[in-house]
């Protein structure tokens, strides 16, 4: 602190931050009660009171580049102990957000999609390209016979968009992101003293991430919020139900190309019941997440802002059309099965080519940030 | 020859409410000039919350210097009427010409009370003693405290009926206690009223991370207690767990106050209280580290920030920026630990004393009773004097939360004004 610090105020940054759920930044009065009050926060350094003073001066290089942001799990304690009602859990996530912006790319993909003015826009674009797709190959029509999705919707067609949307699109757009992000956490934690070591080492900084996922998994961190510890049990539900998906897609992408075992598989397959429950899982869980988030828990705690929103109503929609198309479908409802199965499609798309741009980012910035604190010794590995 | 100039004749009546300092000052104030007064107090003396102070900020003088002047004055005016254990029940009119009923609660002693205090040694019965903040306990018969005004013993209403009654009209050899004491209820005419109905500490029990659970952590007005010759301790500032002296004391400033989730504003005093309360344990125990948590410190006016700046220089008082939000004790050694970030350097505080103090703010006593009359109060309970309309008046702490001396200057203004009511009508 001895360092003076030449102050250069970003209006343009505090004004968006105020877009993004941070309205009430400014009735923060630096009292520090949030940086004691939170369960999470480290010895050396804590957040979040350095974060809103940061934000109130509109410093944006101390608040995008920040680690800290992205070890605050929003369990709320600050917002519900601060005494003016200034709401640090809601900046510290709206300050997220704005980090997702700024090292998104491309830039303007960064914009729009946490822009609420645009929502049509992002769906526009998968249905533009199916109907487009469909059109060409003459198959944009209502199949007859036994429902199959693969006579509505080729495989082959599906893949195709699908699979360099998870090995080119996102690669490419995440990675820039990823690098960019990683260089400036490196960069601010440095500067401020949060780390303990100069040096960026890789091999050093991916034993610090695997010590990291054990962490994550059992959400041992989430667990030791107060104010919203329900809010736990909805997000380990949302993110092992994704990951049992994830791993159903890949078994069903070696099934079809590998085995050429082409689906509908059936009902009493072990993958398909495992598939089946995940969907379940992950109903429960977003639909947990959407009441936490309208439950009333007093003036201090906010609902959310239009980038959180947006991400819960998509998975919402996702594994709606999901099991709607599989009822629909064991149901014998064309009509019904095949625009749900087209729907479903449209969702999956944008989960996967919005993922650098949407809150899904922080399954990556928050494991980095997380995997960082302990590579820069701040809560070292045990 | 000259010619005498008389004074205009007075004529009305004002009615004080509350007895502390604000309550006195606008009585003297009103009386002094020829007006007279009904001074109104619910506990069995006059003095309030100052009669509790050990000192004053910041000339570090007890306020029994200055109340005895002021009791003094009281008592020398023919024209002040006060009552003690009393309550004002309705009032009705107009300004200028109101109504008001006001009941007095039985004090079970009599004016041929001497203070010899035979009936406190025949009482068995302790009961928590309010004045000490239920520090302490003292007999069912005792006196307030050591110059209260009116110097008369008071029997609390719980020994009423039982043996212990009968003990103390036995062993009183004057004729001064009567257990068949009744309440009264009397009617006065006034022209104006001033409320001076004073505060009380904020509810500690409320704040919920600050250790209030915890035997070592006290509120500032217990704080006010253990300093004080006449408190349970004699005056010694000795930690309530063990009677420990202090080696290491932390003061928690805004503990409740500033605070939407408790008192949305700044009470004005409790810095300078916690200042002047580190010069009671520095006089005491010279190599004490004293810290002070706070958000900022507020030291109003030239005389206060001078203050402040001598506290600073004391090389063993702490200030840190930063307010105390989590308080943790030591199961075994009862010690407390108070945790803040100190918001200059971004580190994490974890400081472990032997005592910690909250510096709880004031709670007007009209948030949560309401007064009789037609009286206007802001949302946090403060009453609103009707300026306009004239008649009724709000001062000290009633009106705003005060120190003594800005107390005693509103005091004086809204004697003023009910003077000015009288005047008109």
């Amino acid at each position: 602190m001895a360092n003076s610090y030449w102050v250069e105020p970003d209006v343009k940054f505090v004004r968006q931050l105020k877009t993004m759920g941070g309205d009430t930044l400014k009735k923060c009065y630096q009292c520090a009660t949030c940086s004691v009050v939170c369960p999470i926060s480290p010895e050396e350094r804590p957040f979040p009171r350095k974060e809103m003073i940061a934000a109130q001066w509109g410093l944006k290089d101390k608040l995008v580049g920040n680690m800290d942001v992205w070890l605050c799990h929003q369990c709320n304690d600050c917002s519900t102990y601060c005494p003016r009602g200034a709401k640090p859990g809601d900046i510290l996530n709206a300050v997220r957000g704005m980090t997702i912006t700024e090292y998104a790319w491309p830039g303007w993909l960064g914009k729009i999609v946490p822009d609420a003015r645009f929502w049509w826009l992002l769906l526009a674009i998968p249905i533009a390209i199916f109907l487009v797709l469909l059109g060409a190959t003459g198959y944009l029509k209502i199949p007859e016979g036994e429902i199959e999705f693969a006579k509505f919707f080729p495989t082959l067609l599906v893949d195709l968009v699908f699979v360099p949307l998870a090995t080119l699109w996102i690669p490419l757009t995440f990675g820039i992101g990823i690098s960019r992000f990683m260089k400036a956490i490196h960069n601010n934690a440095v500067a401020e003293g949060k780390a303990k070591r100069n040096d960026l080492n890789i091999p050093d900084f991916l034993k610090s991430l695997v010590c990291t996922i054990p962490t994550i998994l059992s959400h041992s961190k989430f667990s030791q919020c107060t104010a919203n510890k329900d809010r736990y049990l909805a997000h380990l539900l949302v993110l092992f139900s994704f990951a049992g998906l994830f791993v159903v897609t890949n078994i069903f992408f070696v099934a079809l190309y590998i085995l050429q075992l082409p689906g509908p598989y059936s009902q009493a397959n072990p993958v398909k019941i495992f598939a089946n429950l995940n969907a379940i899982a992950l109903l429960v869980g977003v639909i947990l997440m959407i009441s936490n988030r309208l439950k009333d828990r007093g003036p201090n705690v906010g609902k959310g802002s239009y980038f959180d929103w947006s991400l819960i109503l998509l998975v919402l929609g996702l594994v709606a059309t999901g099991g709607l198309s599989e009822l629909t479908r064991l149901a014998h409802l064309p009509s019904i099965a095949y625009p749900m199965y087209f729907a479903h499609l449209v969702f999956v798309f944008c989960l996967f080519a919005y993922l650098p741009f949407s809150k899904l980012a922080h399954l990556v910035y928050r494991t980095l940030a997380m995997a960082y604190s302990r590579y820069a010794l701040r809560e070292p590995c045990e | 020859m000259t010619e005498e100039q008389k004074a205009e004749e007075k004529k009305g009546s004002i009615l004080v409410v509350g007895g502390g300092i604000s309550g006195l000052t606008a009585t003297l104030e009103a009386a002094e000039v020829g007006y007279e007064v009904f001074l109104v107090e619910k506990n069995p003396y006059l003095g309030g919350r100052v009669a509790q102070l050990k000192h004053y900020f910041p000339k570090l003088c007890p306020p029994a210097c200055g109340l005895e002047i002021n009791f003094r004055r009281i008592k020398d005016n023919p024209g002040i009427t006060y009552y003690t254990l009393a309550e004002v029940e309705s009032v009705s009119g107009a300004p200028g010409n109101y109504d008001v009923t006001i009941k007095l609660n039985p004090r079970y002693v009599n004016e041929k009370c001497t203070c010899c205090g035979e009936c406190t040694k025949a009482c068995t019965t302790e009961i928590p003693n309010e004045f000490n903040f239920g520090m302490d306990t003292t007999k069912g018969a005792h006196l307030p405290y050591e110059m209260a005004l009116p110097m008369r013993y008071v029997i609390s209403p719980k020994i009423l009926g039982t043996d212990d009654a009968k003990r103390c009209v036995e062993s009183c050899q004057y004729d001064a206690i009567d257990m068949n004491m009744q309440a009264q209820t009397i009617n006065v005419k006034v022209g104006a009223i001033i409320w001076a109905t004073g505060w009380k500490p904020y509810d500690a029990t409320k704040i919920d991370n600050l250790g209030v659970q915890y035997r070592n952590v006290i509120t500032n007005m217990m704080m006010e207690r253990l300093a004080a010759v006449n408190g349970p301790t004699q005056g010694k500032v000795l930690r309530p767990s063990d009677g420990k002296e202090i080696s290491r004391i932390a003061f928690v400033q805004c503990a409740g106050s500033r605070d939407e989730n408790h008192l949305p504003y700044c009470s004005y005093i409790c810095c300078m209280a916690s200042l002047k309360q580190a010069t009671y344990v520095r006089e005491q125990f010279p190599d004490a580290k004293i810290y002070i948590f706070y958000i900022d410190v507020r030291a109003p006016g030239h005389r206060y920030e001078k203050f402040y700046k001598k506290i600073k220089e004391d090389e063993n008082i702490f200030l840190i920026k930063g307010k105390v939000a989590e308080v943790q004790e030591d199961p075994d050694t009862k010690d407390i630990t108070v945790v803040a970030e100190n918001a200059v350097t971004g580190e994490k505080i974890r400081e472990k004393v032997d005592m910690a103090v909250l510096a709880t703010g004031m709670v007007p006593n009209t948030a949560d009773t309401k007064l009789p009359g037609e009286l206007k109060c802001d949302p946090d309970g403060f009453v609103v004097s009707s300026l306009a309309g004239g008649g009724m008046f709000a001062t000290g702490c009633a009106a705003k939360p005060l120190d003594v001396t800005s107390s005693n200057q509103h005091a004086t203004g809204m004697a003023l004004k009910a003077i000015q009511t009288l005047v008109s009508s």
